[in-house]
Formats: C-alpha cells, structure tokens, sequence
C-alpha cells in the first residue's frame, strides 16, 4: 500500500490510461484489439501519408497545366450565371403566382409533416466535433435520426438531424460534420449524390458519386432525395460551390456551400418524420 | 486546500460553460476557437505539480467527453496526458515569464492535439488538413491567450502560491 501511495502518479497514470484505452476500444467501429488491428493501426497512417503526399503533387502539377483552361471555363461560368440569375428572378415570380392560385383554388400548404421549435443550448467545446445541443428531447416528442431544418432567407434548409435524445436537450449532428451522410440530389438535374461534411473545421460540405454525365454549374441547388429514409425529398441543402473532377475516378465530386450559416443559426425546427425503420435495420445489419 | 479545489473547479467548469454556449462563438477565429479548458489544466498542472495536473486533465477531460460528440477517452486521454508532463517540470524549472508562458502553451497545445489526432486517427477517422486546420491555429490561439489568463490566475490563487515562495 505504501508503495502505491508512494508512486501514485504512476498508478493514477496507468489507471487512466487503461480506462481511456478501454473505453475507445469498446466505442470504435474502426480499431479491433486484435494484432491484426493494431499492426494496421500502425502502418495505416504511413499509407496515407505516403497517398495524400502524392495527391498534393499532382493537384500541384494540375494546377499548372490547366490553368488555361480554367480561364475559359470561369468566362463560360459567369455568363452562365448571369443567364441562371434571370431564370431565378423569373422562378420567384412563379413561385408567387404559384401561391396565390394555390390560395385561390382553396389547396392545402404541401408541409405534411409537424415540425417543433427549438433553441440552440451548447455547440461542441471541442475544435475536433460539430454537434448542436438543442433543447426539445424526448418529452417534447424528439427521436433519434429526426430532421432538423431552420430558416433562411425565406426558404428552409436542412441543418442535420439528431443524433441522441435524452429528457429536454437532444444533440443534433449538422450537415458540415464528416460524421454525416445524407442521400441528396441535384435540383434541376436529379443526379444523386453522397452528402458529408467536407472536414471538422471547414462550414462546407462535399457531394460525392456525382454521375460524370452531371453539369455541375456554380450555385446550382442540391436538394434532400428522400433515399436513406430519414430526410423527406426535396429539402433544400445548399448550392455547388465547385466541382471536383478526378480523371481516375469514375464519379465527379462537388463542394457544397450550405445554405445555413452555422456561425449564426439560433432557432431550429425538428421535423417529426421518424425515419424508415426497415430500411435503418437493414443499415445496421450491413454495418 | 479545500480553496484551491473550490477555484480550480469554478474555472474548469467556466471555462468549458465558455467554450461550448453558442454566445461565445465570437471567440472563433477562422474557425477555431481557444481551448480555455486546456489553459486552466496546463495552469494547474504547472502550479500544483504532476499528480494535481493528470487528475485535473483526467476529470476534465471526462467532461468535455461526456458533452461532447467524442468517444468517452479521446479527449481525456491527451489532456491527462499533458496535464501530467508539464506538472513534472512546473514553475520551478519553466520560468513564469511572458515568452516561457506562451511557448510553455504553444508546445503542450500542440502535443495535446498531436495525440488527440493520433487517436483520431486509429479510433474514429481523421485527415491530416486537421494539421493546418485545427492544430495550428488553436495551438496559436492557447500561447496568445496563455499570459494575460495565467496573470488572472496567479491572482486568484496569490495565497498558495506565497505559501509556496513562488510569488
């Protein structure tokens, strides 16, 4: 006893240590205790490493090469933008008119699904996560993998959805998160996609298996697919900021700026749509 | 004693109240906002010793974890860690100057989030653009706001540290 009491900054040390390296363990979905896990662990990283080093190189040497060509590309852009900027002012007048007839003819709003009103409590403490703790819970009706929208500029976007319901406070994952994936598509194209959040610090995302066959024009509008049984179609997620063309793959890839500003967003709206339960046991299983 | 438990409490749970209210966010610079946790764990470590610094980064970090989206451990583990290495060299071999103060800061910023990265990596998924877009910057950010913080905090702990002939 003396011995431990006389070295017990070792002690208390080894003792978290362990629990910490317990706790991971039993947690991670990526790292077995194995020998095969940990010999993987550690030669995984030089891999990458070694991957990422030559990706740098020839997004380098690119850069370079095709520069020309980018110049061309960007006149090609602005003139298109300006012709997508009338079609806008011209879809705004349709949308009212649109209104107005619907009010006319006596028709229902389209919102099928109830939506809650919530306040934003706490963001993550920590630079490495992007979670939103709100506070409506289980009381209040909240499940796991519910939407989360909120509002602006009139239109309403998607924010994330939530990732764990206790009591009064639920924690949401937002679209900017690399832990989310969202089943989304081009607005006027309908090319499907993969949406996640393009790293832990950026406040944009990367729509990625993007079909070759797609025109990825700046600001076009990405929209929720409905596919992954959580989001309903068609909720607005954000606009192409840039497309991403590697030769070697045989997808294009795009980064997405979101609509919400999450520097800003206070008010948040859960919509009340539980998601597709067959289909999110059938994830499970192949997970 | 029972003092510097009540304060060194008060400022690890304000510190993280500051970190993670949405009100705060103005402290965010190009996407980064101060550890002030780690500040108040590294200040700790560096006044109290080895022993007081891993159980102030342990039970800390436990916090941070547990109202955080991480895995229980993975910010524990690195602020524990640390917490431990500075208390061992502490004020009598790190001179309390203004420039030991900030590359004391700068330093252990950036092996606390070297390790949280290296665990990242093995347990969750990370990308090495988390060098330039978090570790940096916060590391930058922790030694800037290390001086006047660790000012602040020799003057709420002034009586220990008489006691200890530091002051």
């Amino acid at each position: 006893m003396d011995l431990l009491i006389k070295h017990k900054t070792v002690v208390a040390f080894t003792a978290f240590t362990l629990f910490c390296l317990v706790s991971l363990t039993a947690q991670s979905t990526s790292f077995t205790f194995t020998i095969e896990g940990i010999g993987s662990a550690l030669v995984t990283p030089f891999q990458k490493i070694y991957d990422g080093g030559q990706g740098a190189v020839s997004q380098l040497w690119a850069g370079f090469t095709e520069l020309g060509a980018i110049r061309k590309e960007l006149q090609k852009t602005r003139e298109q933008l300006q012709k997508y900027e009338s079609i806008a002012g011209e879809l705004n007048e349709l949308r009212e008119e649109n209104d107005r007839l619907r009010k006319l003819l006596g028709l229902k709003e389209e919102a099928a699904y109830e939506s809650v009103p919530a306040s934003i409590l706490s963001k993550d403490p920590d630079n490495w996560f992007r979670t939103i703790v709100i506070n409506r819970g289980e009381r209040d009706g909240v499940k796991m993998n519910m939407p989360v929208i909120a509002y602006s500029g009139g239109q309403k976007a998607v924010v994330g959805k939530v990732a764990e319901v206790r009591g009064s406070v639920s924690r949401v994952v937002p679209i900017i998160s690399p832990d989310i994936r969202i089943g989304v598509k081009l607005m006027d194209s309908n090319y499907p996609g993969l949406l996640s959040g393009l790293s832990s610090r950026s406040t944009l995302c990367i729509m990625d298996y993007i079909s070759k066959e797609a025109h990825l024009g700046r600001n076009t509008f990405v929209v929720t697919s409905g596919q992954g049984g959580v989001f309903p179609a068609g909720l607005i997620i954000g606009v192409v900021e840039r497309p991403i063309l590697v030769n070697s793959s045989a997808y294009q890839r795009a980064v997405i700026r979101p609509l919400i500003d999450f520097g800003v967003v206070e008010e948040v709206f859960i919509i009340k749509k539980e998601p597709d339960k067959d289909l999110l046991e059938l994830l499970k299983d192949t997970e | 004693m029972i003092y510097t438990y009540v304060f060194s409490g008060v400022l690890l749970g304000l510190s993280l109240l500051i970190q993670s209210h949405p009100s705060f966010d103005v402290l965010r610079i190009a996407g980064v906002k101060p550890d002030l946790l780690f500040i108040v764990i590294v200040y700790l470590a560096y006044t109290y010793g080895s022993f007081y610094g891993e159980i102030v980064g342990f039970i800390s970090g436990l916090l941070q974890d547990s109202i955080s989206n991480s895995l229980l451990g993975l910010l524990t583990f690195p602020k524990m860690a640390i917490g431990l290495v500075v208390g061992m060299f502490g004020r009598s071999v790190i001179k309390d100057n203004i420039l030991s103060v900030t590359l004391m800061l700068f330093v252990a910023s950036l092996a606390k989030n070297i390790v949280t990265l290296m665990l990242y990596y093995i347990f969750h998924q990370a990308s090495a653009s988390a060098v330039i877009g978090v570790i940096l910057p916060e590391s930058f950010y922790n030694a800037i706001l290390a001086p006047p913080l660790f000012f602040l905090f020799d003057k709420i702990f002034q009586k220990d540290l008489k006691r200890e002939g530091y002051l």
